[in-house]
């Protein structure tokens, strides 16, 4: 890498929305350009000027935490924070931390044995949702609902992984969804546009197939965001919400640092790249404003 | 993206040409026309430079 341009946008690969982010964050009149980890180097070894912002985009979580963890430690300032990265990557650190900030989210135990999880879902009427801990994309979300099922889980899981390197999991209230959740991305500490994504069962991620179908940004959602980024950082999300369609109450599910969202805004038609370009500007230019 | 393209950039299955906008981003995936096998771009400077693609794993997610 010959010159570090404004703003990295650390990939694992280019898809569909780090070109848009790309032609977006050029259009704003700062230079961009993409870096998969390997042309990190001379800027991690200070042989190459910092950046002024790295956007992280790495679809693999591993390489992302570890992207995250390495800017933080060379001081270069990345969007999302590597905090608000660590909590997104870990189910289990965001219940706690949504436990510890008032963020409404459905009850969730933290299960480090096969034990453990059969008491919680006991605890939780016989009836819950077991979740990898770093899972995506609805990845190895399963329902528990009678003993057969634990037995099956259960049955599979030792076949996988008989020595348990895969827990801890979380065990997770059941909430009985309306047939679609709420994804709402925001940008800084502003919802910028929400559509329900709709589908039978646990999984309604449009990485599985989900319709998308845009609603307006509800007052309950955007109090719901304001607790997300209270305890998060202002940054760039994707925000999950689930409404029990039994008691109307609404929950965060989730929030994803690294948002799919280049299907979806064919539908929704928001400009979700150029509100984070627009972020980024700004972020940079307020901060040169202060050094001068 | 450009139609202007690189020519000396083959596929490492089959040896086929795989064209290379030169506007290409590193991280870019480009499929071979001959054998389909995906390539990432890894260096785009002073030469283009192409490795196999990284496959989808169970870590990758928004």
């Amino acid at each position: 890498m010959s010159e570090t341009a404004d703003v990295l946008v650390s990939v694992t690969m280019v898809r569909p929305e780090e070109r848009l982010l790309l032609e977006a964050l050029r259009a704003t009149g700062l230079t961009a350009q993409t870096a998969l980890p390997r042309h990190t180097a001379a800027v991690l070894n200070n042989a190459a000027p910092r950046p002024r912002m790295v956007l992280l985009r790495n679809v693999s979580h591993r390489e992302l935490a570890s992207m995250a963890a390495r800017f933080e430690h060379a001081d270069v300032e990345t969007l999302n924070t590597p905090h608000a990265v660590r909590l997104c990557l870990a189910k289990d650190l965001q219940a706690i931390a949504f436990a510890n900030h008032d963020v409404p989210h459905p009850t969730t135990h933290i299960a480090f044995t096969v034990e453990q999880v059969r008491a919680y879902v006991d605890a939780l009427g016989g009836d819950a949702v077991v979740k990898p801990i770093s899972g995506s994309w609805g990845r190895g979300i399963v329902r528990l609902a009678d003993e057969a099922q634990f037995d099956a889980w259960v049955g599979g899981r030792e076949a996988l992984d008989p020595a348990g390197k895969e827990f801890p999991v979380v065990v997770q209230e059941y909430v009985p969804k309306p047939g679609y959740n709420e994804r709402v991305h925001v940008v800084g500490d502003r919802p910028i546009v929400a559509y329900r994504q709709v589908g039978s069962g646990l999984r309604t991620n449009t990485h599985q197939g989900g319709a998308v179908e845009p609603i307006p940004i509800s007052d309950r959602a955007r109090d719901l965001c304001a607790r997300v980024v209270a305890c998060f950082g202002p940054g760039f999300y994707g925000v999950d919400l689930a409404e029990s369609k039994e008691t109307g109450e609404m929950y965060v599910l989730e929030v994803n640092t690294n948002p799919d969202f280049a299907q979806s805004s064919k539908i929704h038609g928001v400009d979700i790249a150029g509100h984070v370009a627009a972020y980024v500007r700004d972020a940079v230019f307020a901060r040169a404003e202060v050094a001068a | 993206m450009s139609n202007l393209t690189t020519a000396s950039v083959v596929c490492l299955e089959c040896d086929t040409e795989v064209a290379v906008s030169t506007g290409a981003e590193l991280g870019d995936i480009l499929a071979c026309r001959g054998c389909g096998q995906e390539h990432e771009v890894v260096e785009v400077a002073p030469t283009i430079r192409l490795d196999r693609a990284p496959e989808i794993e169970e870590d990758w997610g928004e």
